[in-house]
């Protein structure tokens, strides 16, 4: 039977009931100056990964504790602009007005480094013609001020896989 | 490991937007725990609650949960993860010696908070919240192109597992009516709505209020309460990192790690052969079978060979309605009625061994394995 209506409005009224959370009130601590080394790269146009002595694993962006060996990684390693697409996807949000939908979401690795990053591609590829192993390069932000986002997105470069399958067509 | 049973449970028949304060959700399934088991509430020791209190937009959430959790003047706590991970605090309680019977529950009313908001403030707020990509959604969205890239599998692979869970929902009565689809076909998942590429919407589970409750009691106490006690004979619990960067998201170690080490207290050589019946916390269609294949049911990347065999969620698992803080405990429970053979429309007939599954984190970062039997 259904429930009459005065009832659904009286649980309503008290779901509504005023109160508020100021979630963009919290901070988040992060300690800057263990990854000095690393911000001041990214404002020269260097990147730099962060080693683990124990266990060799390279992070990027820097990991300050390592999990596997519970210790402060400490040494810094150069790494080329490139990287690659460890795994993707696409955002289909309406409400994201940044740009045209759906824009791919990528999880970028590194060359050189053992982690990934999720970050932004060009805005120009087509969220269909991302793939697992895509090659990339690093586009730098116009002004670099050290902080994160002095990457400022992944562009896509040759595949040299692909270039190779192509070559190999065109002989039959 | 001592035994321990599970002799009462109730789930709360979920729904998109109950017609009921959580806190009457939650009386329900207490007191028809209490009652399916026969007991009174002082009978009870101790009361282990999930909720979270972003959920529920109230912090220390518990304290509001004392009445109707049955925890009026007992020993009680709450866990924020998962109902399943309140039942191992309920467990090493029992364990202990120092409690007898432990009321656990889970309880979340998504009608009343946006469930898929709150998971951003999972992402870390230093690197992934600057570039604000990660979400549920998108999340999904990628373990599901690594787990199709890695195995040269394809959406539509994903779209049976759909297909098979919302069929499976419609045989199970506290399915909610929206997951109940008897006639739906793969076309119709891989037509649905784009999520997150490869992801589709029929791919992903409905949010709704629910509440599920459990009570466990030792083997002395159990054997008094019912003559089908269900035994916890096993139990893993393993996290992994934090950074999807950092994941093989094609597979889960944790899940690896927490079934292997269920099995080995429970004495299980062969999973394959020997569970009957899987019930376990995936977050999307492919999710599932990621789990599966980590519990050691199929080989890897062969997980989809588990729908013809009918023995993974038959009850449509979170497919069936997805209801935060209480998806583990609902696998459990519905495993508990599969060994009972007591689950209507989608027993699985001679089910005897189960295991039930919970989790949280993005693309199932912990993972928390419980071996069930029945019999002696
Ligand atoms: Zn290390």
């Amino acid at each position: 039977m259904p429930l009459p209506e005065y009832i659904k409005k009286d649980y309503k009224r008290t779901r509504t009931m005023k109160g508020s959370w100021y979630l963009t009130s919290y901070k988040y601590k992060f300690n800057l100056s263990r990854i000095k080394e690393y911000l001041k790269g990214l404002k020269n146009g260097i990147l730099l990964g962060l080693k683990c002595r124990s266990c060799n694993t390279v992070s990027f962006p820097p990991r300050l504790i390592c999990g596997r060996c519970l210790v402060k990684p400490d040494q810094w390693v150069r790494l080329p602009e490139t990287a690659s697409i460890a795994t993707g996807s696409a955002n289909y949000d309406e409400e994201d007005k940044k740009r045209e939908h759906p824009f791919p979401v990528i999880a970028v690795r590194q060359d050189g480094a053992d982690t990934a990053l999720i970050h932004n591609i060009s805005d120009d590829v087509d969220f269909n013609s991302i793939y697992i192993g895509m090659p990339l390069k690093v586009v730098w932000a116009k002004e670099r001020n050290g902080l994160y986002l002095d990457i400022d997105h992944y562009e896509p470069i040759e595949d040299p896989a692909i270039e190779l399958n192509k070559k190999e067509g065109s002989v039959d | 490991m001592d035994k321990v049973a599970i002799v009462g449970f109730y789930q709360v028949k979920p729904g998109l937007d109950l017609m009921m304060s959580p806190y009457e959700m939650l009386f329900e399934a207490t007191r028809g725990a209490l009652d399916h088991a026969g007991l009174k509430r002082d009978d009870l020791s101790t009361v282990i609650g999930c909720n979270n209190d972003y959920y529920d937009g109230k912090t220390i959430s518990n304290c509001f949960k004392v009445e109707a959790g049955g925890a009026y003047m007992k020993d009680e706590s709450k866990v924020e993860m998962d109902g399943a991970h309140a039942v191992m605090y309920g467990l090493m309680r029992i364990l202990s010696g120092n409690h007898k019977l432990a009321m656990v529950y889970g309880i979340s009313a998504p009608s009343c908070f946006p469930y898929e908001s709150v998971r951003i403030l999972e992402t870390d707020p230093t690197f992934d919240r600057p570039i604000n990509l990660l979400n549920g959604y998108t999340a999904g969205g990628m373990q599901m192109r690594a787990y199709l890239n890695a195995f040269g599998l394809s959406e539509e692979d994903i779209a049976k597992v759909a297909v098979y869970n919302l069929k499976n929902a419609a045989k199970n009565p506290l399915a909610i009516p929206e997951a109940q689809k008897t006639n739906i076909t793969v076309d119709e998942v891989l037509n649905s709505e784009m999520l997150s590429a490869p992801l589709k919407k029929l791919m992903y589970p409905i949010l709704c209020d629910g509440v599920t409750a459990l009570i466990l009691a030792p083997e002395r106490q159990a054997r008094k309460i019912t003559d089908k006690p269900v035994w916890i004979t096993g139990v893993g619990h393993f996290n992994d990192t934090y950074y999807l960067g950092d994941r093989d998201l094609s597979s889960c170690s944790s899940m690896e790690k927490a079934a292997e080490k269920a099995y080995k207290i429970a004495g299980i050589n062969n999973p394959k052969s020997e569970i009957n019946v899987a019930e376990l916390f995936g977050h999307t269609a492919c999710e599932d079978l990621i789990l599966a294949e980590a519990a050691g049911l199929a080989d890897k990347g062969k997980g989809l060979s588990l729908i013809d065999t009918g023995k993974l969620n038959p009850s449509g698992g979170t497919m069936a309605g997805y209801t935060p803080a209480a998806n583990g405990l609902t696998r459990i429970v519905e495993a508990v009625k599969q060994i009972r053979g007591e689950a209507e429309g989608h027993q699985i007939s001679g089910a005897n061994k189960a295991i039930a599954s919970g989790q949280v984190g993005f693309c199932a970062q912990n993972n928390i394995v419980y071996v069930l039997e029945g019999g002696e």
